[in-house]
């Protein structure tokens, strides 16, 4: 009986050890907006500010370069040519209208231009001036600051958490 | 030997099985290793993925690490870090560690992790690669700071890294290198106006309000005022903790600095009496100084619908009470010929009539003042010897003659500390003193911006308040500055910054610095940017256009405040810019005789015309006559204004003319190229001259083509 309780007592400690030898690697969850390359505040709720990657990054700097005169409604110089455009260009935060095409259609038109995808000639073809890359960077910040943000139709969604 | 007891027996079996256990704990230990776990726990993710053979195809259980001996990078992180390269594990639902890197222009492999992110590389417990600066002094980088490791071999400025960028800007914007050593960061040759005739231009009060509350100020917030107005300048002046004796010393000494005698610019006293006799005049003034385009460079408060806003340009200092600053005898001479004053100064000396310059400099004396501006400050009379003498030491003493230029006072050498490594430092070398923030180099260099003396209570440093973001981009620039890279594989990493510069000689020289061009315009690489690039100005636009406009830069769009001066330049002067632009700015890929006008066919021009309204739309950005849009350049006067070469080869691809233009570069056939230039050639505006140079705003610089 004494034996039972000391070898028990002995396995307890040494698990304990053991155990206490694997320090808790901290998983508190970073703010996202510390570990953001790049910030955009919410084009409706300026209160509200959207973290973004590296690559939504450089898609925001191509966006206030190319395309923010058409598809905003105040730009780094003041008015939008906007109201000028007829059919009247998406804002590039409209949910409404963007979440509902695919990365790939989003991709070919910003390439392609409208005519190329049966849309105005007024949205003009990017493919000889952006690289590949970043037509993907305009397009992943376009779906970073459409909020909610987008879905891709078909994720592998993982409830897998390491550990 | 005697038998065993029962009890003995026990006591031995007891310490054997102990003694196993012991001797089990270390392979136990060693099977529990932090790492080990990650490595296990991949594993059981990659299960989980569709595709799993490829993620764990080159998996060992082993550590894994990127060894780059010439860089001296030995990393583990991608031991626990193992999906780093899996481009299929890019979603942000991929937990950690495993998450892939974003797609950066640097591959991981070639380049490890610790060059960008700091931390220790060959640590294999979370903590120690992270977070410790006990054995290790260089903790992770924050990734809000990230692009700093970017500027540590990129001297020069990336377009992905507009914080870095940022930073380096205010180094340099807020003359930081005034003080400090400062790699990359250019002493210019006049940091801060010179003072040695300063108590001919303003009185002893005003340098006293001055020195207590400079004009331009940023708030606890971050929110920047200029005379009370809300702005978005730099203070070039930061605020220095003086003391009442201190301001009167201060105030006393620049009062009686008058070395050069002033000769001030005398008018025909008759013919003056007879200018004031005007009742207008000073509002004729006004009139001048907006048909001059003061307002480029100068800004004014103007109250607009109950609200009052600064409208203008920040080249120069905000004039809204400059009447009540300065001597008016002082203006007038000022205005004729600044660099006579200020050898260093970018105003440019404009061609005046008398007359202008009389009504000009009554409009600013009457008008641009402020009754107010000096409420507050003492009566401090004459300056007592003792007060001059005070105010000569606390000049040296405190810093000022770090940025003034007084004429034979020597400054200090290297007055501030060299900030040319501190980027790279070690947290043992930081002095953090009585103060409570967190020993790191991060929490070290913010907390010495927002509060120098928080560090350091006799810290020399003034004041400065910062916003979140400049506060952060200052930071990331003082970060990035490393010292000279550790190793020659790393130093031949170093992207150096872009020597610019543009020498002309000759006459064009002369004229080009009297209007000093380039504190607008870059000649190559060279110069301000709130106005179109010149480099190939001679290519793209006609000689007679670029005459007329010269000589009267009036444009069609009154609204826009920020547009070329009106010098009164003569046609002399205009005829020199034009010819030597003409000759000199020219673009090899726009070769004039590659295109002749004169082959252009009506049918060409009709062709042009409906590729312009209907295939390519090009009035989404273009106005031609009243419409369009105004992304790109007005073309209404298309026909006078560029060139044919220039049209031609921009329409074949604009970016091989500026590279930054967003125009985007479309897919012509070598016949719509021809259609489109005759098209263009022809539009012809008879008023003249027109809209297309004037810039909307700085951002619009850049633009393209004809802005
Ligand atoms: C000259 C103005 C202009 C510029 C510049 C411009 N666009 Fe457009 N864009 C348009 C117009 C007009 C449309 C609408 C076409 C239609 O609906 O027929 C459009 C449509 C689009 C659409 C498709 C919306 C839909 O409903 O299918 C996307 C995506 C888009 N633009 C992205 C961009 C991006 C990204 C850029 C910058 C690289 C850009 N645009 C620059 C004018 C412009």
């Amino acid at each position: 009986m004494k034996f039972h309780v000391w070898f028990g007592a002995l396995l307890l400690m040494t698990l304990a050890g053991a155990a206490a030898c694997r320090k808790n690697a901290e998983s508190a969850k970073a703010d996202p907006l510390l570990s953001a390359y790049d910030t955009e505040a919410d084009w409706n709720d300026a209160q509200h500010v959207v973290p973004l990657s590296f690559q939504q990054a450089q898609g925001k700097r191509i966006f206030y370069q190319q395309c923010v005169w058409c598809h905003a409604d105040s730009t780094p110089a003041g008015p939008s040519n906007r109201s000028n455009l007829t059919p009247v260009p998406p804002l590039l935060n409209d949910r409404a209208t963007l979440n509902a095409e695919s990365d790939e259609y989003m991709q070919n038109i910003v390439a392609l231009g409208g005519t190329a995808m049966g849309k105005s000639a007024m949205m003009p073809p990017y493919g000889r001036m952006l690289s590949a890359e970043e037509i993907r960077s305009v397009v992943a910040f376009t779906r970073a600051i459409a909020q909610p943000p987008y879905q891709p139709p078909a994720r592998a969604e993982s409830q897998y958490s390491a550990k | 030997m005697g038998k065993l007891t029962n009890r003995t027996r026990l006591v031995l079996a007891v310490s054997s099985v102990m003694f196993l256990a012991v001797l089990a704990i270390s392979p136990f230990k060693d099977f529990r290793r932090e790492w080990k776990q990650y490595k296990h726990s991949y594993l059981r993710f990659a299960q989980t993925r569709p595709d799993t053979k490829k993620l764990v195809a080159d998996y060992r259980p082993d550590i894994d690490q990127i060894w780059l001996p010439g860089m001296n990078v030995v990393d583990r992180c991608t031991t626990c870090h193992y999906g780093i390269t899996q481009a299929s594990l890019a979603d942000q639902s991929v937990p950690q560690p495993f998450r892939a890197h974003p797609p950066i222009p640097h591959n991981v492999r070639d380049w490890g992790c610790t060059i960008c992110h700091r931390g220790q590389g060959p640590a294999t417990e979370v903590a120690e690669a992270h977070k410790s600066t006990l054995a290790w002094e260089q903790p992770i980088l924050p990734t809000r700071f990230i692009q700093a490791s970017c500027g540590t071999c990129h001297y020069a400025d990336l377009p992905q890294t507009p914080q870095l960028t940022r930073g380096r800007a205010l180094l340099a914007g807020l003359n930081c290198q005034g003080c400090h050593r400062l790699p990359g960061v250019e002493r210019p040759a006049m940091l801060a106006p010179d003072l040695t005739n300063v108590g001919t231009k303003v009185s002893r009060e005003w340098i006293y309000k001055w020195l207590k509350e400079p004009r331009t100020i940023v708030d606890k917030d971050g929110n920047v005022t200029v005379n009370g107005y809300e702005a978005e300048d730099e203070p070039r002046m930061p605020k220095f903790r003086l003391t009442e004796t201190e301001l009167r010393g201060l105030s006393a000494y620049l009062s009686v600095q008058k070395a050069k005698a002033f000769v001030s610019y005398k008018l025909d006293a008759r013919v003056v009496a007879a200018w004031t006799k005007n009742p207008e005049l000073a509002s004729q003034g006004e009139l001048r100084f907006r048909q001059m385009f003061c307002s480029t460079c100068h800004s004014l408060a103007v109250t607009r619908a109950g609200e009052t806003k600064l409208i203008g340009g920040d080249i120069g200092p905000e004039l809204t009470k400059v009447g009540s600053k300065v001597n008016p005898d002082w203006l007038i001479t000022w205005l004729r010929d600044p660099q006579g004053y200020l050898p260093h100064t970018r105003m440019p000396r404009y061609g005046w009539s008398d007359e202008d310059l009389f009504k000009v400099t009554r409009y600013i004396a009457t008008k641009l003042t402020d009754p107010d501006l000096l409420t507050g400050v003492p009566q401090l009379g004459q300056p007592r010897e003792d007060e001059i003498q005070l105010g000569r030491r606390l000049f040296l003493e405190k810093g000022c003659a770090s940025c003034h230029v007084i004429e034979g006072l020597n400054p200090q050498k290297d007055f501030g500390p060299d900030l040319s490594a501190i980027g790279g430092k070690n947290t043992s070398e930081l002095e953090f003193g009585a103060s409570k923030i967190p020993h790191n180099l991060v929490s070290y260099i913010q907390a010495k911006l927002q509060d120098p003396a928080s560090v350091n209570p006799a810290a020399r440093m003034p004041q400065y308040n910062w916003n979140q973001p400049d506060l952060d981009a200052i930071t990331t620039a003082l970060l990035s500055m490393k010292g000279a890279p550790p190793t020659s594989a790393l130093q031949n990493l170093v992207v150096p910054r872009k020597e610019v510069d543009f020498h002309p000689t000759g006459a064009f020289e002369e004229v080009y610095e009297r209007y000093k061009c380039y504190s607008c315009h870059k000649f190559n690489g060279y110069g301000g940017d709130l106005a179109p690039d010149l480099t190939y100005e001679g290519s793209r636009a006609q000689r007679q256009w670029i005459v007329d406009f010269l000589k009267n830069p009036q444009t069609l769009r009154p609204t826009v405040v920020l547009r070329m001066p009106q010098f009164n330049m003569s046609g002399r002067d205009a005829a020199t810019l034009a010819d030597y632009m003409t000759m000199v700015l020219q673009h090899p890929a726009a070769n004039p005789t590659a295109v002749d006008a004169k082959q252009f066919t009506l049918a060409m021009v009709a062709l042009g015309k409906q590729l312009y309204e209907v295939k390519y739309q090009c009035q989404s950005c273009h106005t031609i006559g009243g419409t369009g849009g105004y992304v790109g350049p007005n073309l209404s006067n298309a026909g006078d204004w560029l060139t044919p070469a220039w049209i031609e080869a921009w329409l074949r691809n604009p970016q091989a003319l500026v590279p930054d233009t967003i125009e985007p570069r479309r897919n012509f056939t070598a016949d719509e190229v021809r259609a489109l230039t005759a098209y263009l050639t022809t539009l012809r505006q008879s008023i003249k001259p027109q809209k297309t140079a004037s810039t909307t705003a700085k951002h619009a610089a850049t633009q393209g083509a004809g802005r």
